[in-house]
């Protein structure tokens, strides 16, 4: 059957003078509801003397205040247990979702109404659809479906589209590639790092998946890896498949980039949803084309939450539409999501904060130093150890300690497994100034 | 029933989108009924929530449901 190469072909090709004059009035309905309706924009927009009907032109975007995820979590603390920049009641949500805090215990808590359920799905269909998904493929997720939003939105925009769906749930990983073997499966969804421990798992197994399997299609999210060309590379030798980058987040619920079947090294950004300004880091200068800069995004989504002109930290170089030979009119991330900004860290599609780690830590009287160590295990899974000291005299703690804290970072962090180890006492470095507790020993991502 | 015949940027409206706009606007009205039997109140809301998409996607309207628990 012959289906269009795009899944909304009238947006997906609109020349940019329409675009934006769209992206305008979408931008200013949605301040409009946020000032009406959320206590938290209200108050950001008066103090920063702006009103919605100022927004004239695409360039008075600049008018409007940052939403920073500090602010959002203080309004989560003081307002519990969604914060003041709810739109809505409550009572109208049908999901709730969450991600790791930027520090201590809480987190981000999300919810959505039910057009906005379907709009997250609504969104990876824009991606999956572009990269070549199609109601005869079946597909795998590699997922473990809990409170983390992760591909629950790729679920069921894969449904939507028509393809049959297998949720891999909680089972091995040799029980995951047995499945993706006998049912014939097409396209698998997993972060670029599981993907791979399962291509070392299948060949453990006695089977190359390259030649064995029927996966033609590998979609990749939760890490950056999937658009670094030499990942990227690899597993598309390992699965004989082509390997597609997306990329998303909690705070808006679902991706706002996609990679498309022509794979032009980039990710488009989804234009008629979404505004994304790339901004010089920390500061409020738009960069050029070619240029990194930090991502600065507005939904027009999620109207539960509005996301307005929200700080990511993500480090990113937009190149224009023309880069890719596709025929959208949408521009690009080459290369992705690049990187970071600030200390966050990526640890198998969970966000850690090494302030929030910290903070957990520092709950144990017996811990004297601690060390965040972070690794890549037999060049394929990223780990997570959290060295430490106890301090003398308190020894007998140690195993009851060793147990409590792990359970305790990974509550904290959607059930990220975190290694606990106690090394000897004077081990680790002791600081005087500016303490320096994070170590990343994986290897440094290589863009070109 | 919309009294609109342009999309969201003022292009007149082809027959296909006035379609498309048409059943939005009625699953509006119903979900705007109270005395509709659940498997209807619900189906109509889920209903909705998807023809919004198409018709968002498609620049035929840009609004907030809420109101009308979607």
């Amino acid at each position: 059957m012959a289906y269009s190469e795009y899944w909304n072909p009238k947006n997906e090709t609109l020349p940019r003078q329409e675009l934006q004059a769209l992206q305008l009035l979408k931008l200013g309905r949605m301040c409009e509801w946020a000032y009406a309706n959320s206590p938290f924009h209200r108050r950001k927009f008066e103090e920063a003397g702006f009103q919605p009907e100022q927004l004239k032109a695409p360039d008075d975007i600049r008018r409007i205040p940052f939403m920073t995820r500090e602010e959002w979590m203080q309004s989560i603390m003081e307002t519990p247990m969604f914060g003041d920049v709810v739109a809505t009641a409550e009572t109208n949500a049908i999901r709730y979702h969450l991600t790791s805090g930027t520090s201590g215990r809480t987190p981000i808590r999300v919810l959505d109404g039910m057009k906005d359920w379907e709009w997250i799905a609504e969104m990876w269909c824009y991606g999956l659809w572009g990269f070549g998904i199609r109601p005869e493929d079946i597909s795998y997720f590699a997922f473990g479906y809990g409170s983390f939003i992760g591909f629950w939105g790729a679920h069921y925009g894969v449904e939507k589209i028509g393809s049959l769906v297998i949720p891999g749930g909680a089972q091995t990983s040799e029980g995951r590639v047995k499945q993706i073997i006998e049912m014939g499966v097409t396209t698998v969804f997993s972060t670029p790092t599981y993907a791979l421990t399962l291509w070392q798992k299948a060949r453990e197994m006695g089977i190359d998946l390259a030649r064995e399997s029927k996966v033609n299609k590998v979609i990749c999210s939760g890490e950056p890896a999937g658009s670094i060309p030499a990942v990227k590379r690899q597993l598309e030798e390992a699965w004989g498949a082509k390997c597609g980058d997306t990329a998303g987040m909690t705070e808006l619920g679902t991706i706002m980039i996609f990679e498309c079947s022509h794979q032009p090294g980039g990710t488009h950004i989804i234009e008629d949803h979404f505004i994304e300004e790339v901004l010089s880091p920390n500061g409020d200068e738009p960069v050029g084309y070619g240029e990194l800069g930090e991502r600065v995004v507005t939904s027009f989504g999620r109207g539960f939450i509005p996301a307005i002109r929200y700080r990511t930290k993500d480090m990113v170089m937009k190149v224009p539409a023309s880069t890719c030979s596709c025929g959208r009119t949408w521009d690009l991330y080459d290369g992705g999501i690049r990187g970071r900004w600030d200390d966050m860290k990526l640890i198998r599609g969970t966000n850690v904060y090494p302030r929030a780690v910290e903070a957990i830590v520092r709950e144990y009287p017996a811990i004297d130093e601690f060390q965040i160590y972070i690794w890549r295990k037999d060049d394929l899974t990223d780990e997570i150890d959290i060295k430490l000291e106890i301090k003398p005299g308190f020894d007998a703690e140690w195993p009851g300690l060793q147990h409590k804290l792990a359970k305790d970072l990974a509550s904290a962090h959607e059930g990220l497994r975190f290694n606990i180890v106690r090394v000897e006492h004077g081990y680790l470095p002791r600081f005087e100034l500016k303490a320096k507790r994070l170590v990343d020993a994986r290897p440094v991502a290589q863009y070109l | 029933m919309t009294t609109t015949n342009t999309d969201l940027l003022g292009k007149p409206l082809a027959e296909q989108e006035q379609d498309l706009v048409n059943v939005y606007e009625a699953l509006k009205k119903l979900a705007a009924q109270s005395d509709l039997p659940p498997c209807a109140a619900r189906n109509v809301r889920k209903a909705l929530a998807c023809m919004w998409q198409a018709t968002n996607d498609l620049d035929l309207q840009f609004e907030q449901l809420y109101d009308l628990g979607v």
